[in-house]
């Protein structure tokens, strides 16, 4: 029986999870859409990787990141709960030791990893808006009946880059429908939206922070080629697309999980957890004019976690 | 006359005193809350920031409450800042409601105490002079207490947090100089630390209301003693005090140690705001925390010039413009993620191998 270390990184859009063995390589992993019921995601990815890894692998530790970590964190008794910048940054300088450079498009946000020596100093994440993520170019893509998956190859085979204003999603629709209007093929347009997206990028999300080789394009957006010959030429750089770019978060979050775990045993729950009833109740407490949200996380009826309020009084 | 004025973090218990010494009843509005938010906004320009908006909520609910004098700070110091109490006079009668707004300037302390303080509560220069001295003394109780906090937050967060509320009755209390001399006392034996030294600290710099007001910061320092960091800072409204009455020697600092990223001011503190962080990377912070409203002009250059200072100090900075749309999870995901990073560059070790 092989020991091994389970990582969820659970996303808006798509939600990730990886076994690992004790040498970090990837046992199995998955990707499932999260379609905004992470309950529902969490339980198919356990009972997925459940089935995959049953009989050979012995958990003894897991992590969680991603938006919803916490959430996913109190459902499998994680031993380390991380943030996404940080899980992402681990997984990029395991597989990649020589990386100064992460760029990470997701579905709804997107950031930027500065790495030094080996050590993340720096950071950025997309603040206001997503016109500089995943989800602008699906939705692009929709409204051009073009799928997801031929986003990229298609892209590649433009003759003539049209420009799209993409400072705001809404506004580069407008601009890619008249330049539809006008006979612009297809692939021209689509080559724009890749130009669009990178050029949103560098400026908002990575302005101010110097990019330096080797450069890791992970996440979601890493599957378009589109998007990654866009960067290349934008920074006149190599970008490395690494093999596992869907789930280096939650390859990410199982090496902190064999991290925290060096010496300890692991809280995990179980792949059985797939079968249990997880709820979530949300309720505006009125104890105070701040009418904080409170989160409440239930296990088969049971409050097993509460967080949201400001003063401690449900959390505390 | 009953008398109010917008919340200013826990300097506002030194600021109630202060009127009280002129014999004025005050007012306080509650505490900030999102419903303050939600009426500030309600009745603001959309793209003022956030200072606006806020100060803005506490008026609307002090007059609910009772209150018909407002004091709001004024003068033009370069930003929007200056002429805040004008719109503000107008958004309020929007709202139908009766009240007086008294525009604090800021030009010249004679100003304040000879004329505008007399006139306003009929009370004599030398009794404004005496209150003044006062609020200056329990300005710095409120800084230190600050301080402590902070420290002890880092260390033990638990305690800390226990301890707020006997700390903040004690400040209140002290009405005389002896008074808050002794209060200075228990405050230190209450936060007692015993040279204890935090892993971690940060230094906060930006926007005086932002780096003032645990409302407005969403509670920034409390955020980041929880993840077990020290947060120092200057601004206080000590030293905005001192700077009102020409003693201010922390900004002559500021201004020489901010020179070489900053010349000439935009407005605002932003020199304050390059000259603290200059200040606290030569006291060796492990990191530089930045926090402004969003569309505050000064502090976006003063931005671009902490960026250049902190890259050749090679200290890293988080840099947070706040809006009512500014949303506690994601600010959450970036302080854990800078501490983190804060962390593991102090460890200086590489995560795997090599």
């Amino acid at each position: 029986m092989v020991e091994g270390f389970l990582g969820i990184d659970v996303g808006s859009i798509s939600t990730k999870g990886v076994v690992i063995d004790r040498d970090y390589r990837v046992r199995s992993s998955r990707y499932l859409r999260t379609r905004g019921n992470p309950i529902n995601s969490i339980r198919q990815l356990l009972r997925e990787l459940g089935q995959d890894v049953n009989s050979g692998v012995r958990i003894l530790g897991v992590g969680t990141t991603g938006s919803a970590r916490r959430l996913a964190g109190v459902m499998v008794q994680a031993d380390v709960v991380k943030n996404e910048i940080i899980a992402h940054a681990v997984a990029a300088i395991h597989f990649y030791p020589d990386v100064q450079t992460v760029l990470e498009i997701g579905g709804q946000d997107s950031k930027i990893i500065i790495i030094r020596d080996g050590i993340p100093v720096d950071f950025a994440m997309n603040t206001v808006c997503a016109a500089g993520t995943g989800s602008f170019l699906d939705h692009q893509a929709t409204r051009l009946h073009i799928p997801i998956e031929e986003f990229g190859t298609r892209a590649l085979r433009a003759r003539n880059r049209v420009s799209i204003a993409g400072r705001c999603t809404v506004f580069a629709e407008s601009d890619m429908i008249h330049k539809a209007q006008l006979g612009v093929p297809t692939d021209d347009i689509l080559a724009g939206l890749c130009d669009a997206i990178v050029r949103n990028y560098l400026n908002t999300v990575a302005k101010g922070k110097e990019i330096r080789p080797r450069v890791l394009f992970q996440g979601g957006v890493a599957a378009n080629v589109g998007v990654k010959a866009a960067f290349e030429r934008a920074l006149q750089l190599e970008i490395t697309v690494p093999e596992h770019f869907l789930v280096m978060g939650a390859i990410g979050a199982a090496i902190l999980a064999s991290e925290e775990t060096e010496n300890k045993n692991s809280k995990f729950a179980g792949f059985e957890i797939a079968d249990i009833a997880f709820e979530t109740r949300v309720f505006e407490c009125d104890g105070c004019p701040n009418r904080c949200e409170v989160v409440e996380t239930l296990r088969e009826g049971e409050v097993i976690d509460r967080y949201g309020d400001r003063c401690g009084k449900w959390s505390g | 006359m009953r008398v109010t004025f917008p919340y200013f973090g826990y300097d506002t218990f030194a600021l109630k005193g202060f009127l009280e010494d002129l014999g004025a009843e005050v007012v306080l509005p509650p505490p900030t809350s999102r419903r303050t938010v939600e009426l500030g906004v309600k009745f603001s320009p959309e793209l003022i920031c956030m200072p606006f908006k806020i100060t803005l909520g506490n008026f609307i609910e002090a007059i609910e409450y009772g209150a018909d004098t407002i004091l709001m700070a004024a003068g033009a110091r370069k930003c929007r800042f200056g002429y805040y109490h004008y719109l503000q006079e107008i958004a309020l009668k929007g709202t139908g409601k009766k009240f007086k707004l008294v525009p604090v300037t800021q030009y010249s302390a004679s100003d304040f105490i000879f004329r505008l303080m007399p006139s306003l509560f009929d009370v004599s220069p030398l009794r404004v002079s005496r209150a003044v001295y006062l609020l200056l003394a329990k300005s710095a109780l409120t800084r230190d207490f600050r301080r402590l906090l902070n420290r002890k937050r880092a260390l033990n967060f638990a305690s800390a947090e226990r301890l707020i509320k006997p700390a903040l009755n004690v400040i209140t209390a002290a009405r005389s100089l002896s008074e808050i001399k002794r209060a200075h006392q228990t405050l230190k034996l209450m936060f007692n630390l015993n040279g204890g030294k935090p892993p971690l600290r940060v230094g906060l710099v930006g926007e005086i209301f932002f780096t003032i007001d645990q409302f407005a910061n969403q509670e920034i320092e409390k955020k980041l003693g929880q993840l077990g960091v020290e947060v120092i800072f200057e601004r206080c409204l000590y030293h905005h005090l001192r700077h009102l009455l020409r003693v201010d020697f922390g900004y002559l600092r500021s201004r020489r140690l901010a020179y070489y990223y900053l010349q000439e001011c935009p407005g605002g503190e932003a020199i304050r705001t390059v000259g603290e962080a200059a200040w606290f990377i030569r006291q060796g912070v492990d990191g530089i925390v930045h926090v402004f409203p969003f569309t505050c002009m000064p502090e976006n250059i003063a931005f671009e010039a902490l960026q250049r200072l902190c890259e050749q100090s090679g200290v890293p900075l988080l840099s947070l413009s706040f809006d009512e749309h500014t949303s506690p999870t994601g600010l959450v995901t970036r302080l854990e993620a800078f501490v983190e990073l804060l962390r593991r560059r102090k460890r200086g070790r590489r995560f795997f191998g090599n």
